[in-house]
Order: structure tokens, then sequence, then C-alpha cells
């Protein structure tokens, strides 16, 4: 199949799955049992103001003409306006986007930057100690829960040692270079959360796929000719079993996304993922479908990316 | 494998590109906003645990909304301890007429950007508000609220549709004036987000300057308010953070990240935190109250000997030794609240739980109880579970209720499907707790008329409608008096089983003092005249 074709057709199923998803999101919103009015307003409010706040919404329309209206704008690119605070959403998105997109790429590139040693490292010792603590590892990792690890390191990091700030994306009443500096401090508990549950599969991931890797036929004519092991084990093996793992990373965005959610309203965290939790509570639903339609077009993007590339990778791919 | 390295730095140099322009930058001039020779040079930090959804005061509604808007835009009345209203923008009020109401506001205030504030910003924002009916609180209670007009620079009459002494009181002390020459232009104040796009204008102690969603709100030093000593605000600045709970904000406090904590202090943390080196406790007094209710519309509830049977089927006692560790106090199981000294009536005193008077009221109302003891009933209570006090008590109660044979179903629920039930009428107890009930007749007009909007009882008492009606109209003694007969009603017909109002708890730290307590959690130490009278120790 030529390379064009191949790109289009995943760009095709790219846009059926984002329309997928805001379809669903569109109808599971007004599935939730709760009044936008009455998450919004006063507990005084009279029949007459509520009404006024459903028609202000448009949610007094039938679902059918909701859905058709909320299209249509998406198209010509209006995301709609905030029932809370009033202002477009995509303003409300792009205030937070960057902090999502610092937090995410940071600690999908911790999860690679560990995750590739410690994977190789496992595998090369198969069996033998330093494999058995990275299993060890990897296991807990799986098992690890955001908030949970979260609040562990806030206490120690945080309080205790008192090494970190306990929440936010930087210190107020800072400029220029200090201000970087205190961007990279609030960066680092948050990122090392998200990284450390990430982190499990990936790392179990490499393992099994080295593994498989170091026992193929061309590993066994490397040796044959006299390659060293080193050699053999990072120019050889590493190259092929980083095909699944690339993979993985681009399943793994999905999570990475829904650990942000988490993760950012534990560190009080500017992100989208706690503009959603606050957006939950106060059933604001243009900035619930607008965010995520943004994460659902970024997975699907980070995904068509990972295909193109493995396309790139592995010319088999494209012959399929 | 070579690398590509022009691409390479080519990355690098546009990743700190975008970066930098991230940075936000110095001001020109620290010093530029003024300050007075008397004011300091610091930050005031405090912890709050939502956003600032909205920067309309006229419809803002959650706690954030309050607390920052209130150090930009008056009120015309303050509250005191006891409910009583205090004079802030307002020097005086009351009544030229049956029908016609008035504020007299001093002529010293001054919006930030040079305009003064005079009684004309407060006719227009009155009428606003009641032409465009935005979802705040403020609209609530102007209900009998007809118009507004600016007789004199100073001062504004108020027409009323029918008699009503609450309403000059509760629109000065629930609505916030806007500046005319701003909101006017933005059409519709119901609609107009206020989002600072040209910036904010302020006749409060502090001027928005820069916002952060879901992180921070900073406000810088206005040069002149009146209502703090002096004339100029002590801190030069104030800035909101934003945490996920109160127990992350007791970090950030322990920590020295944060100076203040806005948010009432959960029971079981109170103690704690009194006996933490570098954090003071101050007690706030409650002005509201918890409460259970019983749906008349269900049958069983319909009769009165049953819902008495559930009033003396609970222990309260045991709820505010335990739940609350002895942080509240009973109100006589009566809505009018100790707090409320001018009408509160010690001769209604609190529901005793009794198991055994529960059951013989069960049986009076002709139910016999099964070979386990229990009655043929199953009441379902629904609760709040964003509301860690009521979900522990709830248990308690059912517990309690089990002993006197009545089965009680807990039903918690997150919160906006609670209020979509609520709304709905579906449960059979109702749980929860309001706020501030600072005005009785507008509690009870509320709370117990039958188009009221908080009346979760369903309930529709001639008798008691005429009395609250008739205590609209009158004033002083008689008023009270009038409110006491109505009170007593509802506690003998348990329309409602008020159960307690809690004293509130604030941290802050040991090096701020200076603060000015106000009642609720609204108000607490967070007002605008607390805040700007706030100092560091040292100084």
């Amino acid at each position: 199949m030529p390379l064009a074709l191949f790109i289009l057709r995943r760009l095709g199923r790219g846009v059926f799955t984002i329309w997928f998803a805001v379809t669903v999101t569109f109808l599971l919103l007004r599935l939730l049992p709760g009044d936008p009015a009455l998450a919004v307003a006063s507990t005084n409010m009279t029949e007459e103001a509520r009404a006024a706040l459903l028609v202000q919404y448009g949610l007094d329309k039938p679902l059918f003409v909701q859905y058709v209206l909320y299209l249509g704008e998406l198209l010509r690119g209006n995301l709609g306006v905030s029932f809370t605070q009033s202002v477009p959403v995509l303003d409300v998105l792009l205030h937070r986007l960057p902090w999502t997109l610092l937090l995410t790429a940071t600690a999908l590139g911790l999860t690679v930057l560990v995750g590739i040693p410690l994977g190789v490292l496992a595998a090369s010792a198969k069996g033998r100690a330093w494999d058995r603590v990275v299993q060890v590892v990897g296991v807990t990792g799986q098992s690890l829960f955001v908030p949970s690890v979260g609040i562990v390191l806030l206490f120690v990091f945080g309080l205790t040692l008192g090494w970190l700030p306990i929440g936010g994306a930087y210190d107020q009443g800072v400029y220029g270079v200090e201000w970087y500096g205190s961007v990279l401090s609030h960066l680092v508990l948050p990122a090392v959360s998200l990284t450390l549950v990430q982190l499990g599969p990936y790392v179990l991931t490499m393992r099994a796929t080295l593994i498989d890797a170091l026992g193929e036929d061309y590993v066994t004519l490397a040796r044959a000719n006299g390659l060293t092991s080193r050699r053999i084990l990072w120019k050889h093996a590493l190259r092929n079993a980083l095909l699944p793992a690339t993979t993985l990373i681009g399943l793994q965005l999905g999570f990475l996304v829904g650990g942000a959610v988490l993760t950012e309203t534990v560190f009080a965290y500017p992100g989208i993922g706690r503009g959603i939790y606050e957006a939950v509570v106060q059933l604001d639903f243009p900035v619930l479908q607008g965010a995520f339609l943004l994460l659902a077009a970024t997975v699907v993007a980070a995904n068509m990316l990972t295909d193109i590339a493995y396309g790139f990778l592995d010319p088999r791919v494209k012959a399929s | 494998m070579r690398h590509n390295k022009p691409a390479v730095v080519g990355a690098a140099l546009a990743a700190a590109l975008a970066l930098a322009a991230c940075a936000p930058q110095a001001p020109a001039d620290p010093d530029e906003g003024g300050s007075g020779a008397t004011a300091g040079d610091d930050t005031l930090t405090i912890a709050t645990t939502t956003d600032v959804v909205n920067y309309n005061p006229l419809i803002g509604n959650s706690r954030s909304d309050y607390w920052v808007t209130n150090l930009m835009y008056p009120h015309l009345l303050s509250i005191a301890d006891d409910g009583t209203k205090e004079a802030s923008l307002a020097t005086d009020w009351g009544y030229v007429d049956e029908t016609t109401g008035f504020y007299e506001i001093r002529d010293d205030f001054t919006w930030s950007d040079g305009e003064p504030l005079t009684a004309d910003d407060v006719a227009w924002t009155l009428n606003a508000v009641k032409e465009d009916a935005p979802a705040g609180t403020f609209y609530g209670q102007m209900a009998n609220f007809e118009s507004a007009e600016a007789v004199s620079p100073t001062r504004v009459e108020v027409r009323l549709t029918q008699p009503d002494t609450s309403v000059i009181e509760e629109i000065g002390f629930w609505g916030n004036v806007v500046p005319q020459h701003v909101f006017e232009p933005e059409g519709s104040v119901a609609q107009f987000a206020n989002d600072g796009s040209d910036g904010w204008v302020s006749a409060g102690p502090y001027l928005l300057t820069d916002v952060q969603p879901g992180q921070s709100y900073t406000l810088e030093r206005v040069e002149e308010y009146p209502l703090v000593e002096g004339g100029t605000p002590v801190p030069a600045q104030v800035v909101y953070r934003v945490y996920p709970d109160v127990n992350t904000e007791i970090l950030a406090l322990q920590s020295g990240e944060v100076d203040v904590i806005a948010n009432a202090l959960p029971p079981a943390q109170v103690e704690q935190l009194r006996d933490t080196e570098g954090i003071e406790v101050a007690e706030v007094p409650g002005l509201g109250y918890a409460h259970m209710v019983y749906n008349m519309d269900h049958p069983d509830l319909a009769k009165t000997e049953v819902r008495q049977a559930l009033a003396h089927a609970a222990d309260y006692e045991t709820i505010r030794e335990v739940v609350l560790q002895g942080q509240a106090v009973s109100t006589g199981s009566s809505p009018l609240m100790p707090v409320l000294s001018q009408y509160y009536d010690d001769s209604v005193t609190e529901y005793e739980f009794d198991p055994e008077l529960s059951r013989s009221l069960m049986e009076e109302a002709g139910y016999t109880a099964g070979s386990d003891g229990m009655f043929p009933v199953t009441f379902r209570l629904l609760y709040s579970l964003q509301d860690s006090v009521t979900s522990q008590w709830a248990q308690l109660v059912k517990d309690s209720a089990a002993e006197a044979g009545i089965a009680i179903e807990l039903q918690g629920l997150e919160r906006n499907t609670y209020l979509a039930k609520t709304d709905e009428g579906d449960y059979d107890i109702y749980a929860g707790n309001f706020a501030i009930m600072d005005d009785p007749v507008t509690n009870f007009t509320l709370s117990y008329l039958p188009d009221g909007a908080i009346n979760y009882t369903h309930v529709d008492d001639p008798e008691l409608t005429e009395l609250v009606t008739q205590a609209s109209r009158t004033d002083g003694d008689e008023k009270v008096e009038l409110m006491r007969e109505a009170a007593k009603i509802v506690h003998e017909q348990v329309y409602d089983n008020v159960m307690y109002t809690q004293n509130l708890y604030v941290a802050h730290s040991s090096e701020w003092d200076g603060f000015v307590v106000k009642p609720s959690e609204l108000l607490s130490i967070v007002s605008a005249e607390s805040v700007a009278a706030a100092h560091r120790v040292s100084e």
C-alpha cells in the first residue's frame, strides 16, 4: 500500500474516532443526574430564574437539536461558552493546556528515559538479582494509584523535608530565571508521581520484548560473528525490541492523560485535568465537551503518529 | 545513527523561546499603585479549595467567588455576630413608609479608575439585578423589590411591591455594588463575565491584577479604602492560591506556603492545629445550621406522630460530641438559633433522644412492630457525600432510629445528583445544612411557606404562613413575638429538625495578626475589612 494512502486511512480513522468521542461525551454528559442550573445557582433561585438559565445554556431544546447545533458550531471551530464562567471554552482550555502538555511530556520523557535502561538491565540479567528487583519495581508500579503516591510524596518532600512546594505550577512574584526554577521545582512531584505509575508496564514490556529479541537467530549469528554482548544488546536487539515499546507509548498516552487529571487534582496543578475536575463539579458541559475533545484529539494524533512512525520503522505494517 | 544537529539545536531554541514567552514579566515599578505611610509591603497568601468561577459578583456563587470579588465590590451592609446588620458602604438605612426603603451611603468611596462611587451606582446595580435576574444569591432576596432611585449622590430610595421589613437589610447584606460605568455598557448583568479583558475596576481594598486559573489570583492594594484604619490597606498584595482540599491547605500552611486557610477546618483537625507551633486557630461564629427535613409528600411522613417519632430517635448530643468533637451548639431543635439572640426562645427545647417515646408515637400513628421489633416502614435518608460531617452523622441517625424500631436506608450521593434529587423531592428524609440563615423572616419564608424555594418539607400550614406573612410586615418586638410563635409551630409539628449550629474554625500563620472576625465561613477572617487590616506580627 502506498505511504500516502496508508496515512490517509489513518487520518480517516482518527477523524471517525474523534467524532465518536465527541458524540459519546455529548450524550453521557446529558445522561448525568443533575442540572447545570442547580449546580451554579444559589438555593433560593426561583423557577423562572432557573428556566431562564436553561434557555441561556441552550438546554431547553430537544437533545437532537442540541447535538446538531453543537456539531455545527464545532465544525466552525466554536467550542461554545462556559456555563459558569461566561467566557469562550477555547480561552478556558488554552489557559490550561500548556501546563498539561508540560506535565505529560515530562512524565512520558522520564518514563522512556528510566524505563529503557531498567528493561535492558532486567533482560540482560534475566533470572538474576537485578532482574528480580526490576520485576518487583515493575509490578509494584503497576499497582500504584496516583493520588496515594502523590499524597505520600507531598508529605515526605513537601512537608517533612520541605524540599519541594505543596501545590501550583510556580510561585507568585518570581520572574526571569527564577521563574524557570520555580516551574521546575513545582513540576518535580507531579511528574514523578505520574512517571511512577506509568513506569511499571513500560519496564515489564521492555524486558519481555528484549528477552524475546535476544533469543532470535540474528542475535545468535551476531554472537557467532564475534560481536560484543553490549553491542548486540544495545545496537541490534534493543532496536528491534523498541517497536512494541513504541506502540505501548502510544497506548499509554491515554492512561497518561487520565493520570494527569488525578495528578493535577492532587497537586493543584493548573492544567486541563484540574479544569475537568472543576467542570464536573459545576456540570459545565461546554468546558467538559471541549476538554474531552482536546484530549481525544491529542491521544488520536499521538496514536496516528505512532502508527505512521511504525509504518516507517516496519514496512510490514504498511503492507498489512 | 547520525544526529541532525541543526534540527536538534533549532528544536531546543524553539522550546526555549516558547518557555520564555510563558515567563511572567517583572512589574516595571514595584511601588506602582501607591502605598500609604502606614501600609506594609507584605503579601498575604490565602488558601482556597476552588477556583474563582465568576468575577461578576452579581452572578458568583462559590466561596472563592465571594472571597475574591468582595475585595473589589463593596456591600452596603455588614453583619454582627448575632446576625444584626452593621454599616459598611451604607451609613444609615431603613424605611420611609411601608413600601419605601432607603440607604444613605458614604461619600468617600472611589472606584479605582477615579470615578466616584455614588448612589447612582447603587440604584443602577439594584435595578439591573431585578431586571436581568442573575443566578446568584443576590437576586433571590429581591422578591418584593420593585425599583430603586438615587434621590441624591448619597441617598437611594427603594420601592417595594408590598410591605417587607426584612428586604432592605437582606439586599444590603447580600448584594455587592458594581460600577455602573463599567457594567452598563456590557448589557445584561446576568451574562457579563467581567473576566478582566480590559482590567478590573474596584472600590474595595484590593484590585485583581493577575489570574492564573487553577493556581492563583493576585490582588494589589488600592490607595484609599475608607473602611480600614489609616485609610490604606496594610498588606501590599493578597494572593489566593488554589489547593485540592483542606488537608493539602493544612500542609501548605504548615510548610509556610500560605498564611491563611480561608475554608473552615474539619472538626477533627481543629485540636491538632491548635497544638501546632506557628499556627493560630480563630473561632468564627456560625450563622447557619444542620438539619433533617421530613418529606410530607410521603404518606407516612405526613403524619405528625411519625415525624415526632423520628425526631426523638436521634441522639443529638452524641452527634455533636462525637462527630463535631463538641464544636457545635444545640439550637433547641429550633430554626431560631441561639446566635440570633434577639429571636432565640429558650422555652423551646431540643427533642430528647428517647427510643421508647418514639415507639409509643409510632404506635399512636397506627403502626405495629414486628417480632424483630421493627415497624413496617423504611425511610430513605438523602445526603451529599461531599459533606463529610453529615456523612458521618447520617450513620449515627440510622443506628439510633433502629433502636426505636424505625429502619432508615442511607443514600449518600455525589453533590450534583443530591441537588437534583432534592429539587425533585426524591427523598424521604433530607439531610443538609445552610451556611447563613441571618434573617428569620426570610429563612421561614423560603423554608416553610408553600412557594418557598427551599421548602424541602413541602409544608403548607396556613397558620404558619399567616404568622410569617404578618411578621414580614411588622418590626421590633411584635416581629420577634410572631417569629417565636411561628418557630413553636415548626418545632411542634416537626416541619424541620434543626440539629445544631456548628462553630467554625479557621487557621492562620502566627506571623500574621490583626484579622477582624466576622460570622460565617463566607466572611470569617477574609472579609474585605479583615484582609485590609491584617499585618505581620513583627511590624
